[in-house]
């Protein structure tokens, strides 16, 4: 009976669900990242990752779309006090989703044998997937703790890696000789991945109007 | 230095905190009183008739001896107080009280079922914006009118030529009361009395007397109906939000059993039909839940608003109180008997509907026609000409 009654009551147990469904997105976000990046990188079998990446694409997709179906009962429950949260969810699902559709190219880029550049080029890039997978896991842990300060100090790191990329790109853009397509799409990938990780913990310290907008004052 | 690995997140059963623990007890002492209150509110209203007279009662529902004009007078006193469970609560104070008969109140309480699908019709415009999602909203809305319109033509005069759920109610009400001629014991009975003496006495104190004591009783009674309905289904929407919220998202594209049985559930923990009708209405606008897959849902609910009437029963001076709720009961369980089992029925509420919802997002004055039509003027002219010819 007690068990019973402490099940009641008007706390939002639905609401952490959609979190946790959300956070589960991350998780395999950063698995599928980690898969692709090493098919492009690491040189590891593509058909053996290949089936994994793709149902853990299609994972994350299934996911977004039960967080859509679960945030408008919630809304429809629960009325206006909690849409300004669900329109955040909204937006952020979109995001995580998006981290998913840029492995997939990572890994077509892979597929097709792009050409990354010189092995210390090809070191380098390891390095940079190494910190982008520790940015994907950092956002996992930031959203879960809502803890401003770090996801400040994130968003200053995010924001280094993607001028890092940012850069990769323009100056390969402007070499003449060698086939640089290959290295400039996937650091462009990258960019975007960190982007809507970035995206995501915006959220954390930022207005419902100014998420994805961190950084605008520095423009 | 933190973990670089990320664990599968699940959602611990996380219990209440002693203060939200102390809320959730606070507001079932809270419903548990309104409750009281309730059955109160329909002695007061079984009282008030009794107050009155027989030659003021007569007057009063002379209106409702022929069945037609008593449909229209459910439907139309549903649509005005936008609850059928008022509706329903007040027929059963009548009839336990026994100024109107078991055979006159039935088709007052299926004229209840058509009244209270006004409510999400009304839900259903607010997405008359958009010409999709209103084309849902609206089909989902409506079928619930089609389904009791339907079980309505189909039961009424099947009622009128056998008095088929007028007997079983009664037979049913001699295994629960005992035998149909004795006064029924209910449990509450005494206390609800008690109290019900207590505001007789502050009334009559008041130097009130004869027909005014008994119209203040009467303005009383349904005004706290109202009250004690209300605050019931506010708190209890509140006490159960999560378990609504949880039982909604696994029966989303479910079989349809599973929706009947949420709908029965919701509605009987928040009191409420419109609120688990007028749900459906976003769900299915937003494209999430289906015509096919809500129309359990509402038949559920049809199903579970009947317990307001059995509660209201247990405050009635007779047993023809339980019988009047039991008809309404066997009327909700016949109508989702016919529609239910047989996909070829159950499609024709989900047609007319469909068929209704597209013209509507063409033409929105098909809206305003239907709903005033079928809610108003189709009542009241059928009242008046079914007067007329008695």
């Amino acid at each position: 009976m007690m068990r019973w009654l402490q099940k009641l009551g008007p706390e939002n147990r639905s609401l952490q669900q959609i979190h946790s469904h959300f956070l589960q997105m991350l998780v395999d976000g950063r698995h599928i990242f980690d898969a692709s990046a090493n098919a492009l990188i690491g040189g590891t079998d593509l058909d053996v990752i290949e089936s994994d990446l793709f149902t853990t694409d299609q994972r994350i997709n299934a996911t977004e779309q039960a967080i859509r179906r679960e945030i408008v009962v919630h809304g429809s429950i629960h009325g206006a006090a909690t849409f300004p949260a669900l329109l955040v969810m909204m937006s952020l699902v979109k995001d995580a989703e998006r981290i998913g559709d840029y492995c997939k190219n990572i890994f077509q880029l892979a597929r097709v044998g792009a050409v990354l550049g010189t092995p210390e080029q090809t070191a380098e890039m390891v390095i940079l997937k190494d910190r982008i997978s520790k940015v994907i896991v950092r956002a996992h842990g930031i959203y879960k703790s809502q803890d401003e300060d770090d996801a400040k100090g994130f968003l200053d790191e995010t924001a280094d890696i993607s001028s890092t990329c940012e850069g990769i790109v323009r100056e390969d853009l402007r070499s003449v000789g060698e086939n640089r397509a290959g290295r400039v799409l996937a650091h462009r990938y990258f960019k975007r991945v960190v982007s809507h990780t970035g995206n995501i913990v915006t959220s954390v310290v930022m207005p419902l109007d100014k998420l994805d907008y961190f950084d605008e004052p520095k423009r | 230095m933190k973990s670089l690995t990320i664990k599968p997140t699940h959602v611990k059963n996380s219990r209440g905190s002693p203060g939200n623990f102390l809320e959730i007890l606070f507001r079932i002492l809270i419903v548990l009183l309104l409750l009281a209150g309730f059955l109160v509110a329909i002695q007061c209203m079984g009282g008030s008739f009794k107050l009155m007279g027989k030659g003021t009662s007569e007057a009063l529902f002379n209106g409702v001896v022929n069945p037609f004009s008593a449909l229209a007078v459910g439907i139309l006193a549903t649509v005005l107080v936008q609850s059928s469970s008022t509706t329903t609560a007040m027929i059963v104070a009548l009839v336990g009280s026994g100024e109107v008969s078991v055979e006159h109140a039935v088709p007052m309480i299926m004229g209840a079922n058509i009244g209270t699908t006004v409510t999400n019709t009304l839900v259903s415009i607010g997405h008359v914006r958009q010409s999709g999602a209103f084309r849902r909203a609206f089909a989902a809305a409506t079928v619930h009118d089609f389904f009791n319109v339907m079980c309505v033509a189909i039961l009424l005069p099947l009622e009128l030529m056998t008095g088929v759920l007028s007997k079983i109610a009664i037979r049913l009400t001699d295994v629960f009361a005992g035998s149909s001629g004795s006064s029924f014991k209910s449990p509450v009975k005494s206390a609800v009395k008690s109290a019900y003496k207590a505001i007789l006495e502050c009334l009559e104190y008041l130097g009130l007397d004869g027909t005014p004591l008994a119209v203040v009783l009467l303005v009383f009674g349904i005004a706290l109906t109202f009250f004690c309905l209300i605050f019931i289904t506010k708190n209890m929407r509140s006490l159960i939000a999560g378990r609504m919220e949880q039982a909604l998202n696994r029966s989303l594209g479910r079989s349809g059993l599973i929706g009947i049985g949420v709908g029965i559930l919701v509605t009987v923990g928040v009191q409420s039909s419109s609120i688990t009708t007028s749900l459906m209405v976003p769900l299915c606008a937003a494209g999430i839940l289906t015509l096919q897959n809500a129309f359990p849902i509402m038949m559920g609910a049809n199903l579970g608003t009947t317990v307001t009437a059995f509660l209201a029963s247990a405050a009635a001076d007779s047993s023809a109180g339980l019988t009047i709720a039991l008809v309404h009961g066997l009327f909700n369980l016949f109508g989702t008997a016919l529609f239910f089992p047989f996909p070829a029925m159950r499609q024709i509420p989900i047609s007319c509907a469909e068929g209704l919802a597209e013209r509507a997002s063409k033409n929105p004055m098909w809206v305003i026609g239907y709903v005033l039509g079928v809610f108003v003027l189709v009542p009241l002219i059928g009242m008046w000409v079914f007067n007329s010819i008695d």
